[in-house]
């Protein structure tokens, strides 16, 4: 009786075996795309090998895409146009991708293997993204949830004030992978060395509880970049910029800048907060206005009977600064938002819109 | 009850550091087709549809969103805050529907009874049924839903139109 039984035992064992290595040579060969060729912008070849995602081959070709999610399929930012035909869009790059794009041959480079020769297009501007080796020199809270993190680069790095970068983190605890977020540098775009960054702690997500309860000075991280729309247009209108939280990030550097050019524009910046607890760079703000008559900082509490002693605006941004638009009456303006989605929404929709401002003069980043 | 190979795929995506941080599955240690069918059970026995919940959930939300981080009061006992945060995260059912990160807490005055859930949450339940594992951050138990939310669901129950 044993004995069958260790005869079963070995036999099914021995097929098991079998099945196994079977199915590691099928996918060996079913997987196996040999080598590849990607033609970028008809000027750059690229040999490869097949079988990764586009995001990661271009990447390993230091062509670097912007992602938020690190490939994920969650953020929809890593956009190109393949000309050759790979077959049709897939159910999780749909959310992405307007009817246009679909038509043009867009896709999202995260989605999508490279298992032939490709014909890819992408904005010229992204040749010039880099990788870089940042290590922390310094981490400090501005607010209860919010973080300054300075980094020194191991090269320079050439920016538009507004602009963000990819902060890719370790793995660390639970946490079996990297994972790559977007955060706007708040440091002037004259220093090539160095960045700063405003992280506020998100509940639950990877990326910013490593930074607020893991990571040290004299760690090392690494970032792409610069990406983004977000920068100050040239034009001769007024600016209103709105920010909320660390939303003030991208605001910061472009305000440093324009302390460069001494505001030759009239500027309005409202900072939307629930407390004092939630303002920071208060006294810079307040230094650059009392230097420059056409910068005005407008700080407003929607919770103000938590602050006693507060004496600026109270309530909503989006009431705060209807009313100072109102009172100015009509003005050529462009608008930069940076905040949370709903505050975004509520400042074009509600307020912006009513003022006469069309899309083409609202910015604000894509990846909120 | 057997699993689909389809759901430990999508279970897989709902431990923690896959998605999020602390993933969706708290300490349940169930496979997610026990997970689902518990909480199925449950709202059946409780007279309620997901559809409902959502709506309810979804009410609670949008109403909440008004005040920018600022505590809103809805009907006779609640009291909504929403903390919102840029960036979107994925549906773990990989179906590619993305939520915004929207965390919403509501508070009953009169209870001293608080909900957690998130806009992710409110699609999890709406469209899969999934309340999220036991323990998990936003796992909310569909009785306490009944007991916190009693009032409200009255008045939600006015203006529904079942699908």
């Amino acid at each position: 009786m044993i004995f069958e039984v260790l005869v079963t035992v070995v036999v099914v064992g021995g097929i098991s075996a079998i099945l196994s290595a079977l199915l590691s040579v099928s996918d060996a060969i079913v997987n196996n795309y040999g080598d590849v060729k990607i033609t970028v912008n008809k000027k750059r070849n690229i040999d490869t090998t097949g079988g990764s995602t586009l995001l990661s081959t271009l990447g390993t070709e230091k062509i670097f895409l912007p992602s938020a999610c690190g490939g994920k399929g969650s953020c929809g930012l890593c956009k190109a146009r393949v000309v050759t035909d790979i077959g049709p869009v897939f159910p999780t790059e749909t959310p992405y991708l307007n009817k246009e794009e679909i038509k043009s041959g867009v896709r999202l480079a995260c989605q999508i293997k490279v298992k032939k020769d490709l014909e890819i297009e992408i904005p010229e501007e992204l040749f010039n993204i880099r990788e870089y080796q940042a290590r922390v020199i310094s981490l400090h809270d501005v607010t209860y949830d919010i973080k300054e993190l300075n980094l020194v680069l191991n090269g320079d790095i050439s920016f538009k004030a507004g602009q963000y970068i990819q902060l890719v983190v370790p793995p660390y605890g639970k946490i079996k992978e990297s994972t790559m977020r977007a955060y706007s540098i708040s440091s002037p775009s004259s220093q090539k060395r160095t960045i700063q960054l405003l992280i506020r702690l998100v509940p639950n997500g990877i990326v910013t509880t490593y930074i607020h309860k893991h990571l040290n000075e004299g760690d090392e991280l690494r970032i792409l970049g610069p990406f983004g729309e977000f920068y100050l247009r040239h034009s001769s209108s007024d600016i209103v910029f709105v920010a909320g939280g660390s939303g003030l990030a991208p605001v910061k550097a472009i305000v440093h800048e324009m302390v460069k050019t001494g505001f030759e524009r009239k500027t309005y910046f409202f900072f939307g907060a629930r407390t004092t607890a939630d303002l920071m760079y208060t006294d810079l703000f307040r230094r650059i206005e009392s230097k420059y008559d056409n910068f005005h900082y407008i700080p407003a509490l929607s919770a103000p009977d938590d602050s006693p002693g507060w004496k600026g605006e109270t309530g909503l941004i989006t009431d705060v600064m209807d009313s100072y638009l109102t009172k100015q009456g009509s003005r050529e303006r462009e608008a930069y938002l940076c905040g949370s989605p709903g505050m975004i929404e509520a400042c074009i929709n509600g307020v912006l819109k009513k003022h006469g401002l069309t899309e083409n003069e609202i910015f604000y980043d894509k990846f909120g | 009850m057997k699993q689909e190979p389809e759901l430990t795929k999508i279970q897989e995506l709902m431990r923690p550091g896959k998605l999020s941080a602390t993933g969706f599955l708290g300490e349940d240690r169930r496979p997610l087709s026990e997970i689902l069918e518990e909480d199925r059970l449950a709202l059946y026995n409780l007279g309620l549809s997901c559809h409902f919940i959502a709506h309810v959930l979804e009410k609670l939300m949008y109403k909440g969103r008004e005040g920018f981080g600022n505590p809103v009061k809805a009907g006779v006992d609640l009291v909504i805050t929403v903390d919102e945060n840029r960036g979107v995260i994925p549906c773990p059912f990989r179906h590619g529907y993305l939520a915004k990160k929207i965390d919403v807490a509501v508070k009953n005055v009169e209870k001293s009874k608080q909900l957690r859930f998130s806009d992710l949450s409110i699609h999890l339940i709406k469209e899969h049924g999934f309340f999220q594992g036991k323990g998990s951050v936003y796992r909310i138990e569909p009785q306490e839903i009944l007991n916190t939310l009693d009032s409200f669901i009255k008045d939600c129950l006015r203006d529904y139109q079942a699908p």
